[in-house]
């Protein structure tokens, strides 16, 4: 059973495993090995028989194969309707072969499964709104990735991903030490301007427990120091834990179910010992998703909730808005016309599609939604990992012409987008297609319209 | 593996446009970088982060945190957003010879 010094079913659990990884590039010794390595076809059988359980085969029993979801995924659509590309046939022709083979299947298949899994679906929910049954392909795929994984036929990005995210709780290879003392830092570089600016670590019985997404910390800190103007101007009594404070999960895009629950135990342990009395999210969809929607699962909670009550940073910004702790300067209103990019992880899933709203309410004069938009809004085309992996850039650039093509019937040049993935998809469509259109979170947005109370500006 | 060509080199490039192996590494290669970035000129503030992150790169197999960054060179975030417009883990690290750095970037 040949296993590869790289590519293998064991997961990265230590510094050494990472480091071997991170110094193949691109993941060239990674995929050669993944020629060689064989299916523990028991063990895949027995992991099926243990975890399908029966919502899933039920689906794969009752499709109809009728093709009500072919229109309904960006994949297809962007494919020149290709077949192989309609939602049915690519879970049917894995899972679902998977499944009636008893686990009895190759290399070549595995491989073919690990393509679909991550090249043709972003596990973005959007046929399950179509299909009569209510069969959800996303679903079903983002179980397929954790047999897969089990296997050892996980792209390398994600490999690394699931690893970091065992040995630093975080999807980067940040300390809590790099944490604590970036949050300082920011607060040093921004309260010349910002007169009292503070980042509380650890403070008990907060109102607002802050958790963000790791990248903002390694390689993008702005992020962090906008939030936390943002929070002292609207004057909310906030902190971020110490340890726990990464909500993100490359593990849940990787199909590592352990690496998933690790995860999240992580984040509720901090709130279980800072007791906060809610929990806000930055500007990032995956994040919400595996922390507030299926965390709670994974890590075992009877409830099926988050230890405190949960909200997106699209629910604060709103609430924020509507109760008047944060005020917009009607003359610093956006004017040019502007869209809005809805985030499957937090409009589809988590139906907050009328807070995206109130606050284009607020900020913009020429708001123009995408069509379809809200909750049948397609997907940015790089979710469910697919920005991060490399081996299917070519799939990926295919898939955004969806986009391209939603955002250039609006007219707007400038896309409102309060969601990491989405984000970065949204500016690499620009780097392929050079549509002219210009692309932000909220936060700065926010920042540059916000009347900034008298007692809180810089003295002159 | 896409290969562009600048000042008679030839680069072997990965699918996001950085460098193939951070060995090939060389002066026209950030003369390459310079041009897609829209930096006009490279200054030695330019030449620091990238001998900054090179450096790290090389003992740690990875590009460092911006924090690492501005305390070693020095240079407040601000800054470093003017030297590189598209941040220092992308623009940066590309003009470095680093990977793309893994993970949601």
């Amino acid at each position: 059973m040949p296993e590869g010094i790289l590519c293998n079913k064991t997961p990265v659990d230590t510094v050494e495993q990472l480091q071997a990884l991170l110094a193949d590039k691109s993941g060239k010794q990674y995929y050669e090995e993944m020629k060689l390595l064989d299916v523990d076809t028991p063990a895949l059988w027995a992991t099926i028989q243990k975890s399908l359980k029966s919502r899933l085969r039920t689906w794969l029993e009752i499709c109809a194969r009728c093709g009500m979801c072919a229109d309904s995924c960006f994949f297809y659509l962007a494919n020149d309707r290709d077949p192989t590309q309609v939602p049915s046939y690519k879970i049917q022709s894995t899972l679902g072969d998977m499944v009636r083979r008893k686990g009895k299947v190759d290399n070549a298949f595995m491989h073919y499964a690990m393509d679909t899994a991550w090249s043709r679906c972003t596990c973005c929910n959007r046929c399950g709104m179509y299909c009569p049954f209510g069969i959800d392909m996303g679903v079903m795929f983002s179980y397929l990735r954790g047999l897969l994984f089990s296997q050892g036929f996980v792209p390398w990005e994600l490999k690394i991903g699931s690893g970091m995210h065992r040995i630093y709780r975080a999807q980067m290879d940040v300390t809590t030490d790099d944490w604590v003392e970036t949050c300082g830092w920011m607060c040093e570089e921004y309260e010349e301007d910002w007169p009292g600016l503070e980042f509380p670590v650890d403070k008990p019985n907060a109102d607002i427990i802050y958790t963000v997404n790791a990248r903002e910390v390694k390689h993008y800190p702005e992020d962090l120091a906008e939030a936390a103007i943002l929070f002292h101007l609207a004057g909310e009594n906030w902190t971020v834990p110490s340890e726990g404070w990464e909500e993100t999960s490359l593990a849940m895009f990787a199909g590592d179910w352990v690496g998933c629950k690790k995860q999240v135990e992580s984040v509720y342990a901090a709130m279980e010992r800072l007791k906060p009395k809610r929990m806000v999210v930055t500007e990032c969809g995956h994040a919400y998703r595996a922390t507030v929607i299926e965390g709670p699962y994974w890590a075992g909670l009877k409830t099926g909730q988050t230890p405190v009550e949960s909200f997106h940073y699209v629910e604060w910004v709103a609430e924020a808005l509507r109760t008047g702790k944060l005020k917009i300067d009607p003359a610093k209103r956006i004017k040019e016309p502007v869209t809005y990019q809805d985030s499957c992880n937090y409009i589809r899933n988590a139906g907050l599609r009328e807070c995206a709203r109130e606050i284009m309410s607020y900020i913009a004069e020429d708001f123009r939604e995408m069509r379809p938009c809200g909750e049948h809004n397609f997907c940015c085309g790089g979710g469910g990992g697919l920005n991060g992996i490399g081996r299917y850039r070519e799939q990926r650039n295919v898939g955004l012409k969806v986009k391209r093509d939603q955002i250039l019937a609006t007219g707007a040049k400038l896309v409102v987008s309060p969601c990491h993935n989405c984000w970065d998809a949204i500016r690499d469509l620009e780097e392929i297609y050079h549509i002219g259109i210009r692309w932000s979170f909220l936060k700065p947005l926010l920042l540059k319209m916000v009347i900034v109370p008298e007692h809180l500006r810089p003295e002159e | 593996m896409p290969t562009v060509e600048f000042s008679g080199k030839s680069f072997s490039v990965d699918e996001d446009g950085f460098i193939d192996d951070y060995k090939n590494w060389s002066e026209e290669w950030v003369q390459y970088v310079k041009a897609q970035e829209g930096i006009d000129e490279l200054n030695d503030e330019h030449k620091k982060v990238i001998e900054v992150l090179r450096e790290y790169y090389e003992k740690n197999g990875i590009a460092p945190m911006v924090r690492v960054l501005s305390k070693v060179t020095g240079f407040k975030l601000k800054h470093i957003y003017e030297l590189f417009p598209s941040g220092p883990g992308k623009g940066a690290c590309k003009m470095a010879g680093l990977p793309k750095p893994t993970g949601c970037v």
